[in-house]
């Protein structure tokens, strides 16, 4: 059943590679379908899913390559279900926003299922080295995504993407191929490799090509360099799948490897780690203040706000670290919504220069509705209560407080800085009196609204009823800090 | 059925929600046919219920004891939220002055609006804006109202902003919003550390929390600071109070419910968390300073403004002021009666206001007078509005301040002397502005000025009304609830002389103010010493351009060199890296010549530095064993 949800998106992709279609409409509706299958099977799971046990569920395994210890084993629990179900509707609405009219669309759809295909697959993977092959698929589909659909810079801004990521996967897969050697475990396995005996300094050794390798994915400071270049070079549904999906499987990495395997280790490091993660938020803020470009601005406070999840890891209490998967959650639906919404206004504007738009909010021959949607997600994202921004981020705070008071404070320093940078775009972009250049926009359909709404809507019903969320991690997060 | 509506009392933030989201149909453009005014009848409809809900409930809760409704909200890990709302008859009576102000603010708003276009998204907003207000009002739980609180902020930036396409309005909303969220986020900070500290954030356990935990000193001092801060943005204290004058650029029926009991909400919670600022003294000494600075600027500045509805502003920031001194001395009836005295007061005051902005199409003083006769209503409920605010007559503050210094309370004669300033300033202030709209000769704009229409003559006279029986409030009911009781030091000599001084501090404002000539009251003098000082309260001190020039450029300098930083360095050495190797790679690549001599001198050169390394320092092992082969 689980690795339906790795070989629907698989079979999807190679099935529209072949399928003769010129115009795309064929391509996009299998696309569609297959995207919307895995959702289905994905909330089946979810039914299915008992939350009161920690451990794996649903597992598979197939011998695969036993000689060099990788077999293909593949389960899921509290910490990738609310990821997998994040990347599968994202998947979806990444695919519905897409221009009816890309080129290449064969090529397009097709590559975009392998890329969610690889993302679930690194959620769902309980081997080392399947995680490893996995993290790997996933970063050549969305090279050619931003290399061939992206911007002016797109050339530059994929190859920086893909060799930064690679240098991550080397750095990961290092550590892995270490801790294997260290121990003289004969497999991958994830479950057997938590009980190994290796001393601090070993632990160490192998911990530190992990955390930059992870460092580099989520990204944190100063390995942040190739997101902003990377996102102002996507198009829309690639930016919203690399924020809301592809960036935590750095966070997811940390909490599942770094925390489940080396947590001797990390807990040394992590007063170190919790400093790095005040200072990335405090850095994502204040970059993102002097940004013009609306995407950059969006893009500098992701990195202010994975921090976060890097400070609720750091703290490694229950509630810091369910808390932490929480607010992947949220990041992941959030900052989906505001590309989303910066996307339908350049779409419509052919700009996304804060200082050459204005007034947007004009009812009759500016984006109202769009205008409405975006402050409702920059108040989600500053964390504004009865929105899951807020209420994921007390809960880091909360868990985070007793054991590092000061890095929380700096990270809360840095919500408070939320506000200002995207109230500053609200302010000039929306507000104030439309510029006749602009005057007479495309209206937005209501349809076009719909992915913007399911995600409001998502990010009201989780912030006025979190435990529709935590419920599903809280059991995994103690089993995660308990030793198997 | 009293009973019931009385359990069912929580619903009441509903009603103004459900009716906010009722009438989006309308905000968004998607109903266009009946026009926007159906929005606006569902709003006032649902603020009515919410009324006589909140007035059943109120005349049934006095016979029977306080009770706490608790709802469970979050569990995880070892932290159980919950939302606690409370029963009581100070609760149940700010909800029914909430519910009444705002009920009458949106009637009010029906006239005042009437020719705007989007009149159905500012009822959708005042929903909003009611909800959340009624929310606080019943809240036991800090946690509950920071959310409520914040929510607030965010309505009142979209309230100020609601005539987004206004150059002023656009800053004066953003910086409503960004100075109160400064506030909040000091709160926030407040609210993790206390719950990480074992409070269980309910604020009516706060003081048996207060008892049992003992912090230290330091900790229980920043504890009680950022408690502090929360309030000190939502009721515009210095150094936050600003945001307050700006946003009258808003509509002003938005205006009634922010200077009435918007800003008394944020007081509301401060008085609920008092029995925090007794961990530290520095927290209430913190709250009496704030207060008496703000008391004294902002009573200042209100008496040079020109624009009537920012004069009135900075005088809510002075009461407020007087809120925080009365929770810093530990006195929360009176902080609850200065409260509530002051709001009934400031609507009437601002209702009046909005009707001779609405029928000059004018916020400048210097261009009115004489209205007196054209718009008696108005002028009565300016005239009563200011009599309740002053120590003069009979009416409220004078009652309130009577309570201050009838003995149940240690006084000082500081505080006297405090509050004989503000009476004085406040008398002069409001007299000044009487004298100025509604005496001496009509001007240009209000040469034909017709009394309001009954949309906005019937709340104004009603709250006129109200006002004139408002002292009979804290006669009839019983609002006390000190955890503390009175002191009862009836002989102080500051006892015996408070009154009468207060009286005549009111009579000397009054005298003074029309005393002046009237030209002068205003004009911009040509004396430089006294200009410059006119220009100095005019300008409130000019502290916004003192932030502007220290907070704001120090973030936005900072904001820059960060972005720098990161464009140049982090990135700059990035993309040195990746140079580096194009640049290495693009030069050796001349060295494939072709030519075998070059390979192989390439190698031999290679090799005999290998062989250096490896033999360095071992040369004599070599030329030894040479040498042991010639010998």
């Amino acid at each position: 059943m689980l690795s339906a949800l790795i070989l629907i998106p698989l079979v999807g992709a190679i099935v529209i590679g072949f399928f003769p279609d010129k115009e795309g409409k064929m391509s996009r509706n299998l696309a569609i379908f297959t995207a919307l299958s895995v959702l289905v099977i994905n909330i089946y799971l979810g039914w299915q899913f008992d939350t009161s046990v920690s451990g794996f569920q649903f597992s598979e395994y197939i011998p695969w390559l036993q000689w060099i210890g990788l077999n293909y084993s593949i389960g899921i629990d509290g910490l990738s279900f609310p990821l997998v179900c994040l990347n599968s509707l994202l998947t979806l609405i990444a695919i519905i926003v897409t221009d009816k009219s890309i080129a290449r669309p064969r090529f397009y759809y097709s590559i975009l299922l392998l890329l969610s295909c690889g993302a679930v697959g690194a959620f769902l993977a309980k081997d080392l080295l399947l995680f490893f092959l996995f993290y790997e698929l996933e970063i050549v589909p969305l090279y050619f995504l931003i290399a061939i659909w992206g911007g002016k810079r797109r050339g530059y801004a994929a190859m920086k993407f893909l060799l930064y990521t690679a240098v991550s996967g080397i750095l990961v897969l290092a550590s892995f191929l270490g801790l294997v050697w260290l121990t003289g475990a004969d497999s991958f396995a994830y479950e057997p490799l938590r009980s190994h005996t290796l001393s601090l300094t070993s632990q160490l050794l192998v911990i530190a090509p992990l955390l930059v390798g992870v460092f580099i994915k989520i990204p944190i400071f100063p390995f942040h360099t190739w997101l902003p270049d990377a996102h102002v070079e996507a198009s829309t549904p690639i930016s919203v799948l690399l924020a809301g999906v592809l960036l935590k499987l750095g966070t997811y990495g940390l909490l599942r490897f770094a925390v489940g395997l080396f947590l001797d280790a990390w807990v040394i490091l992590a007063p170190w780690m919790a400093i790095l993660a005040g200072i990335s938020a405090l850095y994502g803020a204040s970059c993102a203040i002097a940004q013009k470009d609306m995407k950059k601005v969006v893009a500098y406070s992701s990195i202010a706000h994975m921090a976060y999840i890097l400070l609720g890891v750091s703290a490694t209490t229950r509630l810091s670290i369910t808390a932490s998967v929480f607010q992947m959650v949220s990041h992941g639906l959030i900052s989906a919504l505001l590309f989303l919404l910066v996307g339908v206004v350049y779409k419509k504007t052919g700009t996304r220069d804060v200082e050459s738009l204005r007034g947007l909010l004009n009812p009759e021959r500016g984006l109202p509705v769009t205008g409405g949607l975006m402050i409702l997600g920059v108040m989600a994202s500053s964390g504004l209560p009865g929105m899951v921004g807020f209420i994921s981020e007390f809960l880091v705070f909360r868990g985070s407080f007793p054991i590092f008071p000061i890095p929380t404070l700096l990270c809360l320093v840095g919500t408070g800085l939320t506000a200002v940078y995207f109230l500053l775009v609200i302010n000039k972009v929306f507000f104030g009196r439309l510029t006749q250049s602009l005057a007479r926009l495309p209206q937005v359909k209501w349809v076009e609204h719909a992915p913007a709404f399911t995600l409001l809507f998502l990010i009201i019903a989780f912030g006025i009823q979190p435990s529709w969320v935590v419920h599903w991690s809280e059991v995994q997060a103690v089993a995660l800090l308990t030793g198997s | 059925m009293a009973e019931l509506l009385l359990k069912s009392i929580w619903i009441a933030p509903f009603y103004g929600l459900l009716g906010a989201i009722l009438s989006l149909p309308w905000s968004l453009g998607i109903i266009r046919r009946t026009g926007p005014r159906p929005a606006a009848y569902i709003n006032i409809l649902m603020t009515f219920i919410g009324f006589v809900h909140a007035t059943i409930a109120l005349n049934y809760i006095w016979s029977i004891p306080t009770e706490k409704l608790v709802f469970h909200w979050l569990e995880v890990a070892d932290l159980n939220l919950t939302l606690a709302v409370e029963l009581s008859p100070v609760s149940l009576g700010a909800l029914e002055l909430v519910t009444g102000i705002s009920l009458l603010a949106q009637i009010y708003a029906l006239g005042y609006m009437e020719k705007d276009w989007s009149l159905a998204r500012f009822f959708s907003l005042m929903g909003f804006f009611e909800a959340a207000l009624v929310g606080i009002a019943l809240s036991d739980s800090l946690f509950l109202s920071y959310g409520l609180l914040e929510l607030l902020t965010l309505s009142t930036y979209l309230l100020v902003g609601f005539w987004y396409a206004q150059p002023l309005v656009v800053t004066a909303a953003r910086d409503a919003f960004l100075t109160k969220r400064v506030g909040d986020i000091v709160l926030l900070m407040g609210i993790v550390a206390m719950s990480s500290y074992g409070a269980d954030l309910n604020f009516s356990d706060l003081e048996s929390w207060a008892n049992t935990f003992p912090l230290h000193p330091l900790t229980a001092a920043l504890v009680g600071l950022s408690l502090i801060a929360g309030p000190t943005g939502k009721c515009a204290q210095f150094p936050l109070n600003l945001w307050l004058d700006e946003a009258m650029e808003g509509p002003n029926p938005a205006g009634i419910l922010r200077n009435s009991i918007v800003v008394s909400a944020g007081a509301y919670v401060l008085i609920k968390l008092q029995p925090v600022f007794t961990l530290s003294p520095v927290s209430s000494d913190a709250l009496i300073i704030l207060g008496t600075v703000t008391v004294i600027g902002t009573s200042l500045m209100a008496i040079a403004q020109i624009d009537i509805k920012r004069a009135l502003s900075h005088s809510t920031s002075a009461y407020l002021g007087l809120v925080f001194i009365a929770v810093g001395l530990g006195q929360v009836d009176i902080a609850f009666l200065l409260l509530f005295t002051h709001a009934i007061a400031k609507a009437l005051l601002f209702m009046s206001a909005g009707a001779v902005i609405l029928t000059t199409s004018n916020q400048n003083v210097t261009e009115m007078g004489g209205l007196w006769s054209r718009m008696p209503a108005t002028a009565i409920a300016f005239v009563v509005g200011s009599a309740g605010l002053l120590a003069l007559t009979p009416m409220g503050m004078f009652w309130t301040f009577q309570r201050w210094f009838n003995g149940s309370w240690d006084t000082d004669w500081w505080l006297l002397a405090l509050l004989m300033f503000v009476n004085a300033l406040s008398a002069i202030n409001l007299t000044r502005l009487f004298r100025v709209i509604f005496l001496g000769k009509p001007q240009m704009k209000t040469r034909r000025a017709p009394e309001v229409n009954w949309q906005m003559a019937f709340p104004m006279v009603s709250l006129t009304v109200v006002t004139l029986l408002a002292p009979l409030a804290p006669m009839g009911w019983n609002l006390w609830l000190s955890p503390n009781a009175p002191l009862l030091v009836p002989n102080a000599q500051v006892t015996q002389w408070a009154m009468p001084l207060l009286i005549a501090s009111g009579v000397l404002g009054c005298i003074i103010a029309t005393a002046i000539p009237r030209r002068k009251t205003w004009a911009r003098s040509s004396q430089v010493v006294v200009r410059f000082f006119q220009d100095l309260l005019a300008y409130d001190f000019y502290i916004d351009r003192l932030y502007q020039v220290t907070v704001v450029a120090g973030v936005s300098l900072l904001a820059k060199f960060t972005a720098w930083i990161d464009r140049y360095v982090v990135d700059g050495l990035v993309n040195l890296v990746s140079l580096a190797t194009i640049f290495s790679g693009n030069t050796l690549k001349y060295n494939t010549t072709g030519k075998s001599q070059f390979y192989i001198l390439t190698m031999v050169l290679g090799i005999s530095i290998l062989l250096w390394s490896l033999l360095n320092g071992q040369w004599s092992i070599v030329t030894n064993y040479w040498s042991s082969l010639i010998q």
